[in-house]
């Protein structure tokens, strides 16, 4: 956080310390420039305190001249006042006018007093060799009639020096004309002007010249400490070029700026300034280190002073984010221990009251409900585990009541194969079966209308009243209505049940088949035919008290399988949206190759789980009758049961009953059925009788073969070759007590057969027995 | 269903035979009819309405009761077989035509007419 609040302020603090920075340095340097510009103008202003006297003097002695006229030998006189009153005034002349007619002279004169070997000495200017109305001291001031400064000149002839001089014109009063009478002048001794400028005080930094206008001669001369300050500053600095410089700073009306490179070594300034008295200027060459360095030297302070502050803004601002951010941190710290096993950190007992005792009591209060819920919910997981463990064990328990491969001791003949998936853990379908008596199996198959839980109690109740009702042996009408008559009693949950119940007679194959609302059954013949049962369903088991069921009769063949199943199968939805439904089913059991109850089963199960997802309870229960002894095959044009019977009386029973149970089942009319199973029997009597006298091991066996328009049966026996056609026919009108006894099962056989044909092949008897099927 | 033999002690010379008469079952009338032949009744009566299957062993055992008492001048007559079992007895010629009736009504008739016929040639 110290960071932020850092990084946020810091550029702003920056920023505004740099811009009080430069406005500062803007202002100093400003200053500064003023202070120098201000410097020349006040060494203008001395040059000229020292000169303007001077000129003072001189132009009163010209006014009392033009107002006195005094005779010309006074004038030396006054020449000599004028020496005396300026000591710094080299020489002075009063030259009378000529050239002008109404002058009073009419001869040069010029009356010369100026200062040698510390007296003053006269000479009279006004001589051949020195024409002084010629020369430009008279001339400037005759021509102009105003006073005027002389350029620096050699007097040659004169004071022998160099010097500049103050010429004032003075004139004479004629009538209402003034008219020129002559010049009085003031020397100045440039050697005197050298002096009074090495005497002006500099200040305390910067180079200064005093320098005459441009001309011919142009005069130049330091001013105070110059020469001394040029050394260290830059003793090869031209004043010449500097003096230019200035000049044409003056010309455009600029006093200061800065020095162009290559001038002088080190940047530096040059102030210029015109004295108000002699046409001349005053330089000053300032160096830029020397005109900033008080500016830089308060700049300086002021940086530090910025600095020391930026310094205690950090320590404020660390100090106060380090008061918000170190119980926020304890806070933070406290939190990051909590876990969901780990909720009981401390929190700082808050005092404060701003927003961290704020946020402290909210995580508290945070943390209570927290832990609360987390307990609340452990609570829950607790129960839930238990009540998980309990529908385990209940679905065990469930399952415990269906009976699972070789659980139910069942007869040989009968073969069964069952899986029940329920949608929850518990379910309320039901299959069962289990032996009734020594010649009876009762199978059922049954569908409590809800899931979960009520359907698994009320199955229960079911499975219980199945095993009771059941074992007495009644038809599964009766079974039906007694259990609905009982579940219909305290039924206040108005739950119901779909039930299909058969009773399988295992000599014969016989099944009767009562349903409760129930899907019909389909069966799949041993030839791979699927038919749904014509089932009359009665009312749904649960409901109705006074429901009255039908039980209907049907025969398996050995090798016909009975597919129960619940509408989990046919309800369960396809991956296209559509239900697997009772028409895909039968499709898939005629395309299985093993018409075996387990082979039909799984194949189902196998195929339902892979295309479909079930939404209920998923149940499947098939059931064949495959009697010892009865072995089937199928061929493309026909289907053939072979029946290898014990040899006995019991064994033709047997045959003649497995015979008209694969002969009904397969709808062969009943005359016809009759037929076939007296010629069975009088064939097999036979056949036992030879073999029971040989009294050795033999086989016999009948096979049965279906065609669409035929009844093929086959006897055949290893016994000694035997023709029973071959026997004479028994004179079946003879008289009573000449009549045999034997010979008429063998005229039965011939008189209802269609053909009859006996063979010995490959050491057996084969009689070949052919009828013309008919169907009911 | 096996056979049922019921012989009514009111009329003891007809015998009912339900169910299934063949093989397995014939040794059962056998029995029976040993101890009904050994009176010797002048006439025996099988109604067969309630028989369903008939075989060639059955049909022995009408064929040894004739044997046993036509020659004494007894008769055997067999009263209202199904169709089934009356092609069988047809076939072989278990009883002569006339043995075979419709009911017992037809045969009282048949019999009454034979005891006039003996009394009026008596």
């Amino acid at each position: 956080m110290l960071f932020w609040i850092l990084a946020a302020t810091m550029p702003i603090y920056a920023g505004a310390l740099y811009m009080s920075y430069q406005a500062t340095a803007q202002r100093l340097e400003h200053d500064a420039e003023r202070d120098a510009d201000e410097l020349a103008a006040r060494l203008a202003a001395g040059m000229d305190a020292v000169i303007r006297p001077i000129e003072g003097g001189i132009r009163t002695v010209a006014s009392q001249l033009e107002e006195i006229d005094p005779p010309q030998e006074q004038y030396p006189a006054r020449i000599r006042g004028i020496l005396a009153a300026w000591p710094d005034v080299y020489g002075s002349t009063i030259a009378v006018e000529v050239a002008n007619e109404n002058a009073a002279a009419r001869q040069p004169y010029a009356p010369y007093l100026f200062r040698r070997g510390g007296e003053v000495a006269y000479s009279d200017l006004a001589t051949a060799s020195y024409a002084y109305a010629t020369l430009p001291w008279y001339r400037r001031a005759a021509d102009s009639q105003l006073p005027v400064w002389s350029l620096p000149y050699f007097d040659k002839g004169g004071g022998e020096a160099w010097m500049v001089t103050y010429s004032v014109p003075f004139f004479r009063r004629l009538a209402d004309e003034r008219v020129l009478a002559g010049v009085a002048t003031a020397d100045l001794d440039l050697n005197w002007v050298r002096r009074a400028a090495a005497d002006v005080p500099l200040g305390s930094g910067g180079m200064g010249w005093l320098v005459s206008p441009p001309a011919a001669d142009s005069f130049l001369t330091p001013i105070g400490p110059t020469p001394r300050r040029l050394q260290a500053f830059d003793a090869s600095l031209d004043a010449n070029a500097v003096r230019v410089i200035g000049e044409q700073m003056l010309a455009h009306g600029v006093t200061f700026r800065l020095l162009p490179k290559g001038v002088t070594a080190q940047p530096a300034y040059l102030a210029a300034r015109s004295l108000q008295t002699l046409d001349w200027r005053v330089v000053l060459v300032l160096p830029q280190s020397e005109l900033l360095a008080e500016a830089r030297r308060l700049l300086r302070r002021q940086l530090w002073l910025g600095a020391a502050g930026l310094v205690l803004l950090i320590a404020a601002i660390s100090f106060v984010a380090a008061a918000i951010s170190r119980p926020v941190h304890a806070l933070a710290e406290a939190v990051g221990t909590a876990s969901e096993d780990h909720l009981g950190f401390t929190l700082p007992d808050s005092p404060r009251r701003d927003e961290v005792g704020v946020l402290t009591a909210a995580l508290r209060r945070m943390r209570d409900s927290l832990k609360n819920h987390i307990e609340l919910r452990a609570a829950n997981l607790a129960e839930q585990a238990r009540l998980e463990h309990e529908l385990q064990i209940a679905a065990s328990i469930q399952q415990a009541m269906l009976p699972k491969p070789g659980s139910r001791e069942l007869p040989p003949e009968v073969r069964t194969a069952a899986a029940l998936t329920p949608a929850k853990q518990v379910g309320g379908d039901l299959y069962d079966y289990f032996t009734v008596d020594d010649t009876h199996v009762l199978f059922a198959i049954a569908d409590v209308s809800d899931k979960g839980i009520p359907a698994a109690l009320f199955m229960a109740r079911l499975a219980g009243l199945l095993g009771v009702v059941a074992t007495s042996g009644k038809s599964p009408d009766r079974i039906l209505h007694e259990i609905n008559a009982r579940l219909v009693e305290d039924n206040d949950a108005c739950m119901f049940i779909t039930i299909g119940c058969g009773l399988l007679d295992i000599r014969n194959g016989h099944i009767r088949y009562a349903s409760a609302g129930h899907d019909a059954p389909l069966l799949r013949t041993a030839e791979g035919s699927v038919a749904s049962l014509a089932v009359e369903n009665g009312a749904a088991i649960g409901i109705d008290s006074s429901a009255e069921y039908t039980a209907m009769e049907i025969v398996l063949a050995p090798g016909d399988t009975l597919v129960l199943f619940t509408d989990g199968v046919t309800e369960a939805w396809m991956a296209d949206g559509a239900q697997f439904g009772t028409e895909r089913l039968v499709t898939v059991l005629s395309e299985a190759k093993d018409g075996s109850s387990d082979a039909l089963l799984r194949h189902v199960v196998d195929t339902v789980a892979s295309s479909a997802r079930a939404a209920d309870d998923l149940t499947v229960l098939a059931l064949s009758w495959t009697p010892r002894g009865v072995t089937w095959n199928r061929s493309e044009k026909a289907m053939r049961w072979l029946i290898e019977p014990q040899i006995s009386n019991v064994g033709v029973a047997q045959t003649q009953q497995w015979l008209r149970s694969i002969l009904a089942a397969r709808a062969v009319a009943a005359d016809l059925i009759n037929d076939a199973e007296l010629i069975a029997e009088e064939l097999l009597t036979n056949v036992v009788r030879s073999l029971d006298a040989r009294g050795c091991d033999s086989r016999m066996s009948l096979d049965c073969e279906l065609t669409p328009t035929q009844i093929v049966m086959t006897v055949r026996d290893d016994g000694p070759p035997f023709d029973p056609l071959a026997l004479a026919a028994p004179d079946l009108d003879a008289d009573i007590s000449d009549r045999s006894v034997g010979g008429l099962g063998v005229t039965l056989v011939r008189q209802l057969a269609d053909s009859c044909r006996y063979s010995h092949v490959d050491g057996h008897n084969v009689m070949e027995i052919r009828l013309h099927r008919t169907t009911v | 269903m096996p056979l049922e033999i019921v012989a009514e002690p009111s009329n003891p010379s007809t015998l009912v035979l339900a169910g299934r008469l063949d093989s397995t079952t014939a040794p059962e009338l056998e029995a029976v009819l040993d101890r009904v032949l050994k009176k010797a009744p002048p006439r025996l009566v099988f109604d067969l309405s309630k028989l369903e299957y008939l075989s060639s062993a059955g049909i022995r055992c009408f064929v040894r009761a004739r044997k046993a008492l036509e020659p004494g001048g007894g008769k055997v007559a067999i009263v209202n077989p199904q169709p089934s079992v009356r092609k069988v007895l047809d076939i072989v010629k278990a009883v002569p035509a006339g043995g075979i009736f419709k009911d017992i009504a037809e045969l009282d008739a048949y019999l009454d007419e034979i005891q006039r016929q003996v009394r009026d040639r008596d």
